[in-house]
């Protein structure tokens, strides 16, 4: 042991700024950090109470209701129901497509490098803004899609104006934007797969199918996983393209979780029941960014370790 | 003493590194801390040089407590195994950060940097960054912006680990004489044993635990502490053979294949204790046929290196035996050979603890040594 | 390989001939339409062959929209200053709180840091609207609504993961020792993380900025909720402007391509970047 009595005083010093900096470098992003978790605490209050912006004298503690009222409730049943289908519509065409354009680009090539930076396009406009473009080409008095629908013979095709449609519309326009977001993580996995398995496989005359399912996608799947819920948790929140497209509608067509909870906060000025859906769907993307996050640190470990 | 190391311990984690290790180092000596890997050689030095801090134990240098002074601020220049070289500046901004730190002109600058290039032999490369620099040349500048400085204390981890055979050979010639010419302490860490006899005024040699010996070179080699360190020093490796001592008339004694062979006085009470014996192959000669006391050998191979000949035999009792000469002597005749053993260089260790068995007379007198 | 049938060929063809037509012609399209007069716009069938026109352009960079009928004051280029400005703000704002903690992450590793990563990694993935519906509130009561200092505040719930996670990666890979031996070389922690931490993670560092403010561009929900007309940024404005200029659709477009325009430049000049960012650092291109 040392000398404590001529050891201890410079050893302090020394130890609290060597210590101290880290939390001194991270101290701003901390209390940014903790300027955004105030407000997710007040929602949490929020949602267990009865509290509407038109009634403020009103409101008051009433715990449970709000998510009670809800099992109830058939307009948030549909909004589980919009936002679900969405989700599920949107990531499963857009990872058959995505993986299909990424086999399709996959050995490189200067035409097939020029083809991938091309589809990144969509991916760089701005959701909303897409929205609008899509917005001007079905327009039903001169949208060339809708020039296009009536062509093929469905004529008083109306697009995000029909309910029987709108659905379609707004995925339409979300396998637009995000397809090339899988293409591209895909595109780079299938790349990176190491050669000899194909080599081999190619050499004894497997046949190619049997590749693709038995060498391929196993080996993709860490790429597929972290695409797909990447995609899943943004899917099911997703609110610019719908709400530049509809602001939810027709009617409660596309009330998704985001554009319901907006519209009951702005619109209906019920604070409480806005709360309580976003509660719910934070609920719903908590779980699945915990698996996220797990396979995205398995990928990025296996990815840095290749590096 | 300009560096003393007092009863260091360093963990990561569950992992004790070092446990209570003390060393020092004289001003202007080098030191050799000589080790397997993961004997915690690199920790030492990254201990001493500040970048990481010790869980326990002090550091002095110059006399002054290391506890709480900044690397920047201890005086120190290292070379890294890995040159750890910046790979955004070329050789000239390399070897001058040590200068830059400090109020130096740019034209005191340029000259103290064209003089360590020379002296190094890289002045033509000073304008490369380091991705076009070869290994050597790497190494080199490496080892001139450690030397820029002038530090007082130089550590030098395994600088030549990452270059190639020649390139290590002609170091090993010319670093002595750098380093004296610097006048620094030098703490120089590596795995060859033979660069640690070349350049170590002292030896330090570590293990998983700490330090198990420190001695100069010819200590080292003529009286390890324990097998371990037998085996490590010297080339071929030490001959470790089982044997039980007996006390004769004649004096403490072994027997190898049947034929006693006295070892030196001053072994007191280790008759009928398991033993081994450690015999250097280069204190093993070949005899004639006949000689008295000569140990029969089976000849397996024969290996000519560059200045010796090693003969790998087997005994009687089929353990094996190696056997180094001077180039150019004769060897034994095919098949069988007859070896003499030369007794004064003959190490005892205790078979249980592996520790050499000291005697209490020596009369050892300075072999040939290694190398 | 080698061995692709003729109808195999082919068959690839097709598919990326669709795969191109489906994701080019809509920018193709509304390219085209930016450049024509509502007449040839409303023409039925609709053609490619027009005389093209600047007139959109003119009216939004002039801020005069004038029709047969009347003239409208249009603020559009209010809202591409604003984009700009807010993209721009908050990405060096992020930087200058993300870059430092990214090399606290990366190098320092300290008691609790990776989970005060990942808790700022999960905002990436939080609904926005949890936050910002309590934070309007707030935001009255404290006067930041409709302030630019509100909304790159909160414009941090994007910028701040990405540019954290890609460049800790980036400080990551750059070995201990060569920091080490600058610091032995005689230099203070400040200054070895400006000239080698630094420098050393520049690409990244770059790579993460251009990607942040692609992302804070492209952002639509923050503006909504926070911001009133005057702040707006071109994603919010854009809708505005569609009701507004009611039957403009030329001038719609035209707004429209000013402003992808920007993001799509810069996508392009950092398409190298681009993978890593769009995974947070996870997959490299």
């Amino acid at each position: 042991m040392s000398d404590v009595s001529t050891g201890a005083p410079p050893r302090r010093r020394f130890k609290v700024s060597r210590r101290m900096l880290p939390y001194v470098l991270s101290l701003p992003a901390l209390l940014v950090c903790i300027g955004i978790l105030i407000p997710f605490f007040t929602a949490v209050l929020y949602s267990l109470q009865r509290y509407r912006l038109s009634q403020p004298w009103a409101r008051k503690f009433n715990w449970g209701e709000n998510y009670l009222n809800f099992l109830s409730d058939s307009s948030f049943w549909n909004t589980l129901k919009v936002s679900l289908t969405y989700a599920f519509a949107t990531v499963g065409i857009e990872l058959l497509l995505g993986l299909g354009i990424a086999l399709l680009l996959q050995k490189r090539s200067r035409f097939n490098n020029f083809v991938s930076i091309m589809l990144l396009m969509p991916l760089m406009t701005a959701p909303a803004l897409a929205a609008l473009m899509w917005k001007l080409m079905t327009n039903p008095g001169f949208g060339i899609l809708s020039y296009f629908a009536d062509l093929l013979g469905f004529t008083n095709f109306n697009w995000a104006s029909d309910p029987q449609t709108a659905m379609l519309t707004v995925v339409i326009v979300d396998v637009w934007v995000y397809t090339p977001f899988i293409m591209i993580l895909l595109l780079a996995g299938l790349r990176s797969l190491p050669q000899q398995p194909f080599e081999a496989a190619a050499l004894d005359g497997v046949p190619r199918w049997f590749v693709f399912y038995r060498i391929t996608l196993p080996m993709l799947t860490p790429f597929l996983l972290t695409a797909v819920l990447f995609r899943v948790i943004e899917s099911i929140q997703q609110f610019d393209i719908i709400y530049a497209m509809t602001q939810g509608g027709p009617g409660d067509s596309l009330t998704v979780f985001q554009v319901e909870a907006y519209l009951n906060f702005f619109q209906s000025t019920n604070v409480g029941r806005s709360a309580a859906l976003m509660m719910i769907l934070w609920a719903i993307t908590f779980f699945l960014s915990n698996i996220f996050i797990k396979n995205w640190l398995r990928l990025r470990e296996r990815q840095r370790g290749e590096a | 003493m300009t560096l003393a190391l007092e009863n260091i311990v360093k963990a990561f984690k569950k992992d004790v590194v070092l446990d209570g290790v003390s060393l020092s180092v004289d001003s202007g000596e080098t030191l050799v801390l000589f080790g397997p890997s993961g004997a915690g050689k690199t920790v030492l030095l990254r201990l001493i040089a500040g970048v990481i801090e010790p869980d326990e134990g002090t550091i002095t240098i110059q006399g002054r407590d290391m506890d709480g002074v900044e690397p920047e601020d201890r005086g120190i220049g290292m070379a890294f195994q890995n040159f750890a070289l910046f790979p955004h500046m070329d050789a000239t901004q390399n070897i001058a950060a040590p200068l830059t730190a400090r109020n130096m002109s740019k034209s005191a600058i340029t000259e103290t940097v064209n003089r360590i290039a020379r002296m190094l032999k890289i002045e033509h490369v000073l304008h490369h960054k380091p991705k076009e620099l070869s290994n050597g040349q790497k190494q080199r500048t490496a080892l001139a912006r450690a030397l820029a400085g002038e530090p007082d204390i130089l550590l030098l981890d395994d600088p030549l680990r990452n270059v190639d055979a020649k390139l290590r050979f002609e170091m090993r010639l010319e670093l002595p004489r750098l380093l004296k010419d610097q006048n620094a302490t030098v703490i120089y860490v590596t795995q060859d044993y033979k660069e640690a006899m070349a350049l170590g005024d002292r030896i330090a040699v570590m293990n998983a635990h700490g330090i198990e010996q420190t001695g100069t070179p010819s200590e080292i080699y003529l009286a390890p502490a324990n097998i371990e360190i037998a085996r490590l020093f010297g080339d071929p490796v030490i001959n470790l053979l089982d044997v039980i001592p007996e006390q004769t008339e004649g004096g403490m004694r072994i027997t190898l294949s049947g034929v006693p062979v006295p070892i030196d006085g001053g072994y007191g009470e280790v008759a009928g204790r398991a033993c081994i014996v450690g015999i250097r192959p280069e204190a093993l000669r070949f005899v004639a046929e006949g000689t008295a006391d000569a140990i029969p050998l089976t000849i397996e191979t024969e290996t000519p290196l560059n200045e010796k000949t090693v003969t790998l035999g087997l005994t009687k009792n089929g353990r094996e035996i190696m056997v180094s000469r001077p180039a150019g002597t004769p060897g034994p005749a095919e098949g069988t050979g007859f070896i003499a053993i030369d007794a004064t260089h003959v190490h005892l260790f205790d078979r249980a603890t592996g520790n050499r068995i000291v005697p209490t007379e020596r009369h050892t007198a300075r072999s040939q040594g290694a190398a | 390989m080698n061995t692709t049938s003729p109808l195999e060929r082919v068959l690839r063809g097709i598919a990326i001939t669709l795969v191109i037509l489906f994701f080019m012609f809509p920018i193709f399209w509304i390219v085209l339409m930016s450049f024509q007069t509502n007449a040839t716009i409303l023409q039925v069938p609709p053609s490619i062959f027009f005389e093209p026109t600047l007139q959109n352009y003119r009216g939004l960079i002039t801020g005069q929209l004038v029709t047969d009928t009347s003239s409208l004051e249009i603020k559009f280029m209010g809202n591409l200053f604003n984009s700009l400005f807010l993209s721009t703000t908050s990405v060096a704002v992020g930087l200058v709180l993300g870059v430092p903690a990214a090399y606290a992450f990366a190098r320092l590793k300290f008691r609790g840091s990776e989970d005060i990563a990942f808790t700022l990694l999960s905002f990436r993935f939080a609904p926005p609207l949890l936050v910002l519906l309590p934070l309007t509130i707030y935001f009255q009561q404290l006067g930041l609504a409709n302030t630019y200092g509100g909304l790159i505040w909160v414009y941090q719930l994007i910028v701040l993961p990405l540019i954290l996670w890609i460049v800790r990666g980036y400080f990551e890979d750059i070995p201990a020792d060569i920091e080490y031996a600058y610091r032995i070389a005689g230099h203070r922690w400040w200054t070895t993380f400006r000239k080698i931490a630094l420098p050393l993670a520049g690409p990244g560092i770059a790579a993460a900025a251009l990607l942040a403010f692609i992302f804070a561009w492209n952002n639509f929900i923050f503006a909504l909720v926070l911001a009133s007309a005057d702040k707006q940024p071109v994603t919010v404005g854009a809708l505005a402007f569609i009701t507004a200029s009611g039957v403009q659709y030329g001038q719609i477009a035209a707004g429209i391509i000013l402003s992808i325009a920007p993001t799509f430049a810069l996508a392009l000049y950092a398409q190298r970047y681009l993978v890593e960012g769009l995974s947070l650092g996870a997959v490299k291109g």
